[in-house]
């Protein structure tokens, strides 16, 4: 526990020493955010809309912008740096367990995930949004959007590690458009056309966004919340330990 | 340490088809600077990763301080400090948080003060609370040594430690070897650069294609050769053949090899060689451009192993 404890402080300290890794991960929900409040919200208000709950637009687009925001490749191309660099060897090296690499990266994609939920969801609020699920609904937010950072970081973890290669790594951003623009996230489903209606309801992303929206919109409904958790609890498990097993077979490649 | 620092008997290494190592047998003392000499692509670094787990091998067995690296990896990894070619650093960091991430990562009791005895040590106390990304080659590389020190290993790994430095940051590395092993360290170290060998290493192999071709002390090694080396560049017209045959009937030449503009005769007696060189040349009409005398040097030791320069290899 140790060395989880010890390699989480050095990535989290990358956090600020190397704010250019972070900002412009921001800047995709931010300007979809933007443009999606300035193109929809005319045309669907608390009159005409009754998915938005008696709220503005924004309200219903920001949690759109909080899995954008934490869904990055920022952790894997950390760890390909390392590869390139030298670093990652020193670590192999050392008498620690190799899973403690993998789980100290993601002790930094959470702390990350915290800090650009907390700022998106700030934003929300300057932009007229309410919380319906008051302050703890919003700390359930912030929380399950990191959580969700650090699910989605085990693909750029996983294609890091087994190409060792930055360019891969930093394509890997590619996965994103399928996982997070196949999801009602202009229209709740029943407004989507098919096929999009059914590949948004066979997409996980879906139901974390529609988790975090209902805590946005109505308050806490526990079947919405407990398929949020569930996807990013199965979808983190599943690509934590993807990455892990290609870290275990490292040596071989 | 009982046994051996390094032991490996028929130790290989192969990627696809080629076989970077190819059944090595090594055996490196408790307390000794070894040196493992070879040009580019050789196999030092490949066998240097198999002996630091960082490779698994492909065949044989090799013991570090007592323990095998293919079975016992955690064992080895507790008993190795290890710098590799490229200062495996990370630049984010400052000296003295990486070397208290290391001491830490090791379980070194007070990783603090671990770090800044460390960084005295290799001179770099001022500059501890600087990005790494902000020193120079050489405080990179004495970094890295004392990353690679944190909890005093038994066996010290250093791949091509002064390769890209400039001559003062050699020497400064040189000096830092001698400290550590002095200590009571094994050091088993890669180099391509003969003067390195020489100054540094109580033994030394020579690797060339995966194969060892020379083991012994450097001056056992050059004194094996012979007493004097006689270098003959040849002249316009001449050809190789005919000077290697002229040279080769001289009384007291040992053996000749060819080198890039000429041959290298290895003689018990340079000064009485060189006339009757010059004669039998003279004879069997070689024109000679250059004669020379030289004591053997290990790139004579390499050249008379291998049938090339190694100096020509690392330039």
């Amino acid at each position: 526990m140790n060395e989880v404890v010890l390699l989480s402080r050095r990535a989290v300290r990358e956090i600020w020493k190397l704010p250019a890794a972070t900002l412009p991960t921001l800047f995709i929900p931010l300007f979809f955010l933007a443009v999606n409040i300035g193109q929809v919200s005319k045309t669907f208000n608390s009159d005409n809309a009754p998915f938005l709950f008696g709220q503005d637009y924004v309200a219903f687009a920001v949690p759109v912008s909080l899995v954008f925001a934490v869904s990055t490749a920022t952790s894997g191309l950390a760890l390909v740096t390392d590869i390139d660099l030298g670093y990652f060897d020193k670590l192999l090296v050392a008498p620690i367990r190799r899973t403690s690499i993998v789980l100290g990266r993601l002790a930094a994609d959470f702390v990350r995930g915290l800090a650009t939920a907390s700022l998106v969801l700030a934003l929300g609020l300057a932009f007229g949004m309410r919380i319906a699920s008051g302050v703890g609904g919003a700390v359930l937010i912030v929380l399950l959007s990191a959580l969700w950072g650090v699910a989605y970081a085990g693909i750029g973890q996983a294609i890091a590690l087994k190409t060792r290669n930055v360019q891969t790594t930093n394509a890997s951003f590619i996965v994103f458009f399928p996982l997070l623009f196949l999801t009602p996230n202009f229209v709740p489903f029943e407004l989507l056309a098919e096929p999009m209606q059914t590949l948004a309801r066979l997409n996980p992303v879906s139901y974390v966004i529609e988790g975090l929206r209902s805590l946005v919109l109505e308050g806490f409904v526990l079947a919405d919340i407990a398929a949020c958790l569930g996807v990013i609890v199965a979808s983190g498990t599943v690509l934590t330990l993807l990455s892990l097993r290609v870290l275990a077979n490292y040596d071989r490649d | 340490m009982s046994g051996p620092a390094v032991l490996t008997r028929q130790l290989r290494r192969r990627f696809g088809e080629t076989e970077a190592v190819a059944g090595i047998d090594l055996e490196v003392a408790p307390g000794e600077v070894f040196g493992f000499l070879g040009p580019n692509g050789a196999g030092k670094t490949t066998t240097v990763r198999m002996l630091c787990t960082l490779l698994p091998v492909s065949g044989g067995t090799a013991l570090v301080a007592g323990h095998d690296v293919a079975t016992e990896p955690s064992a080895v990894r507790h008993k190795i400090g290890v710098a590799l070619q490229e200062a495996g650093l990370d630049p984010l960091q400052t000296g003295r948080e990486l070397l208290e991430l290391q001491a830490g990562l090791y379980r070194v009791p007070a990783p603090r003060d671990r770090a800044a005895e460390l960084l005295s040590l290799v001179g770099l106390s001022e500059a501890a609370d600087r990005r790494v990304k902000g020193y120079s080659g050489g405080m990179k590389r004495r970094l890295d040594l004392a990353t690679a020190l944190v909890h005093a290993p038994e066996v010290l790994f250093l791949d091509e430690p002064t390769t890209g430095l400039d001559v003062t940051s050699r020497i400064t590395v040189w000096d830092e070897v001698r400290r550590i092993n002095a200590e009571g360290t094994t050091i088993f170290l890669t180099t391509q650069y003969l003067e390195e060998a020489d100054q540094l290493c109580d033994r030394l192999a020579i690797i060339d294609g995966g194969r060892l071709v020379a083991e012994g002390t450097p001056d056992g090694l050059k004194s094996a050769l012979g007493a004097d080396v006689v270098t003959i560049g040849l002249g316009r017209g001449g050809t190789k053949e005919a000077l290697r045959q002229a040279v080769s009937t001289v009384a007291g030449v040992d053996h000749v090899v060819d080198t890039e503009g000429g041959v290298a005769a290895y003689v018990t007696n340079g000064a009485a060689a060189v006339p009757l060189v010059v004669r039998a040349l003279d004879e069997a009409g070689v024109e000679v451009g250059t004669v020379s005398i030289s004591r053997p040097s290990l790139d004579d030791v390499f050249l008379a192993s291998t049938g090339r320069s190694l100096e020509e290899g690392a330039a």
